[in-house]
């Protein structure tokens, strides 16, 4: 039995009948002739059908063939999944205000010492990468970066 | 011919040819590290690609692909680990041979053979796709319903692993592919009152979350990987290569055309071409028993499809617009970015585009050789880039490049959901690229659906009466039912051998 597939089947299918739910209030463009509901509703159903044979394929005995083999991570290394999601939010959340230079430097430098980089390293590659990136983007492509508090 | 030589001459500008070497040193680097993909590195390109031209955008993504699958092979034979998905079939084969002394032919035969069958399926794309082009100068709306539905079937077919989870895949990213306004109504579905997602799930940050952050994410989880790099001559690589093709021609023959055929398939890639050959190669082979021991047969057969592959994709993307695999579903992207709708018409309005792309093909192959030799030279310094500095500088990437699209946080946005939604998928052994195939295919199927429908007032007989749609039907319902056939098969054989 596989768990994460039995997990996985039910998000589907409530993903399924999420679709279901709102759906029913879309308008059909002339009586009886299916509208803009059509193609949602019937990926819904692919969904509950397809989620329903993953969960009962799971509950068979573990193929070993199939996938992946299940290792957890350490609890360490999944904190560090979660760290990458954290500076993405940060990310969003001051770009606007601070602007790109400092909000980069600072995230990768950030991101690369919780990676196990020694500081004066991860100084030295933030500044370079963050410099390389601006430079691409806002000389060579032309798309301004938002300038933020640095724009006096 | 006018249009032959304006391609030439789009290709061979020198800020063209800037682009050239730029995307090749890029692919080496992104081939050569394990972890990172080539789809990957498509996907960093598009940010940049996006305020190109048409063709050094086109040319810039043909010649990363080719350079990148081709350096997967190299950590193959130097740490055993590949360096794309396209080199995983013969990696146990390229080691082999490198614990006995042989790197030097080993690397010299994957970069001789890449671009041999690079060359391969670029002749192929060139001689196939005007003809397929002509033929699909005919297609409808309901012809077009199947061939979407026919690539997405195939992707379910060939996803690696279950196809349960290849069928999900392919239903979420059609799923995604409905948010935002409907085609038929004007109405939004989905948006949950977001004015920004009226437009849709915009695909440059979906694919740099799916293929970028989640990849990311996954490097970040398994941390730094500790590997001896063998310390190998590679002086005289190219030594012997005359006499390997002479004694395989048959064999390279064969692979590129499974190479290309894959290629040709709606949805299956490289890495699927490579399997194939490798398994065709050893049924075929005098010497089946040195497969997986060091057999430089296999490294020749499925060296040659993978790379012979990537122009195969292009032959779906540019006549019907259907992405080959998830590369090409970029570059379908890309195309519709700078205002070209791929298609058959494609061929007879912008022909300078298509041949520049042809040319392209070929270029990059060539210049596969020069650069492979200075990629195999330079590798051991390559796969000393520690990861831990690596993955918050692509990090880095992905955001910008998703930002700077539309100026907007709103993207990044997106890139994050959809890196995390890639990232689980991964995890829990679902295939990414039916995602974006889903995503790509999805407003076609349901377009041209609605379409053919509103034109015939309802009348759903033209699917299956019209003649070539009835082809493509039958073919897509053969798709549909071959498992349940394979399966069926298999009883009846095991009855009989009882």
């Amino acid at each position: 039995m596989k768990k994460n597939d039995v997990l996985a089947g039910l998000v589907f299918i409530a993903l399924g009948i999420f679709i279901f739910t709102q759906t029913v209030s879309y308008p059909s463009p002339e009586k009886g002739h299916p509208g803009p509901g059509l193609f949602p509703n019937l990926l819904a159903i692919l969904f509950i059908i397809f989620g329903g044979v993953l969960i009962l394929k799971a509950r068979k005995p573990a193929n070993l063939s199939e996938g992946n083999p299940e290792i957890p991570a350490a609890p360490r290394r999944i904190f560090n999944a979660f760290f990458v999601l954290a500076i993405i939010v940060i990310f969003l959340a001051v770009v606007n205000i601070v602007g790109f230079l400092i909000t980069s430097a600072v995230l990768c430098f950030v991101l690369m010492k919780r990676l196990g980089v020694t500081i004066l390293r991860s100084a030295i590659a933030s500044v370079v990468i963050t410099l390389f990136i601006n430079l691409m983007f806002s000389k060579l492509l032309r798309v301004p970066l938002p300038p933020g508090i640095l724009s006096w | 011919m006018d249009a032959f030589l304006q391609g030439l001459t789009l290709l061979f500008s020198w800020k063209v040819i800037l682009v050239i070497m730029a995307s090749a040193i890029y692919g080496l680097f992104v081939g050569a590290m394990p972890g990172l993909t080539a789809t990957m590195a498509a996907a960093l390109l598009i940010p940049f690609t996006f305020f190109m031209d048409p063709v050094p955008a086109l040319v810039s993504i043909v010649t990363m692909a080719a350079m990148a699958i081709f350096a997967g092979d190299i950590p193959a034979a130097l740490v055993r680990i590949p360096g794309t998905p396209s080199s995983a079939a013969y990696t146990q084969d390229s080691f082999e041979l490198t614990k006995q002394g042989k790197a030097e032919l080993v690397l010299g035969a994957d970069v001789v053979f890449s671009a041999i069958g690079g060359l391969m399926g670029a002749v192929i794309l060139m001689t196939s796709a005007p003809l397929l082009a002509e033929v699909a100068l005919k297609f409808t709306s309901f012809e077009y319903f199947w061939l979407a539905a026919m690539g997405l079937s195939a992707t379910v077919m060939v996803s690696s692993g279950s196809q349960v989870k290849g069928a999900l895949s392919v239903v979420l990213g059609l799923f995604l592919s409905t948010i935002g306004i409907d085609i038929t109504l004007g109405l939004p579905r989905f948006t949950f009152g977001s004015i920004e997602l009226l437009n849709g799930v915009d695909f440059i940050p979906a694919m740099i979350g799916l293929f970028g952050v989640s990849e990311v994410i996954r490097n970040v989880m398994e941390g730094e990987l500790a590997f001896p790099i063998a310390k190998v001559k590679t002086e005289k690589i190219f030594s012997g290569m005359w006499r390997l093709f002479r004694r395989y021609k048959v064999n390279v023959l064969r692979s590129g055309l499974i190479g290309t055929f894959i290629g040709i398939l709606p949805g299956a890639g490289a890495d699927i071409a490579a399997w194939v050959a490798y398994a065709a190669s050893k049924r075929f082979s005098k010497e089946p028993e040195k497969y997986g021991h060091g057999s430089i047969e296999a490294i020749v057969d499925s060296g040659t499809a993978n790379n012979s592959c990537l122009a195969g994709d292009w032959v779906p993307a540019l006549v019907f617009g259907i992405p080959g695999d998830s590369i090409t579903a970029i570059v379908i992207g890309v195309l519709f970015m700078k205002g070209l709708r791929p298609g058959p018409m494609i061929f007879e309005t912008q022909p300078d585009i298509i041949y520049a792309v042809y040319l392209s093909f070929i270029l990059a192959n060539l210049l596969m050789i020069p650069f492979g030799y200075l990629a195999i030279k330079s590798s051991s310094q390559m796969l000393r880039v520690p990861r831990n500095m690596l993955m918050p500088g692509i990090l880095m990437f992905c955001i910008v490049g998703s930002f700077a699209i539309n100026n907007t946080v709103f993207d990044v946005g997106i890139m994050l959901v959809t890196g995390v939604i890639g990232f689980f998928l991964e995890a829990n052994g679902f295939p990414v690229a039916p995602v974006v195939l889903g995503l790509v295919l999805g407003p076609i199927v349901e377009k041209n659906f609605m379409m053919s429908m509103i034109k015939t007032d309802w009348d759903v007989t033209q699917f299956f009466t019209r003649p070539v749609s009835a082809i493509l039907c039958i073919i897509t319902l053969f798709i549909w039912f071959f498992p349940l056939l394979a399966v069926l098969l298999e009883k009846t054989k095991n009855r009989n051998n009882r």
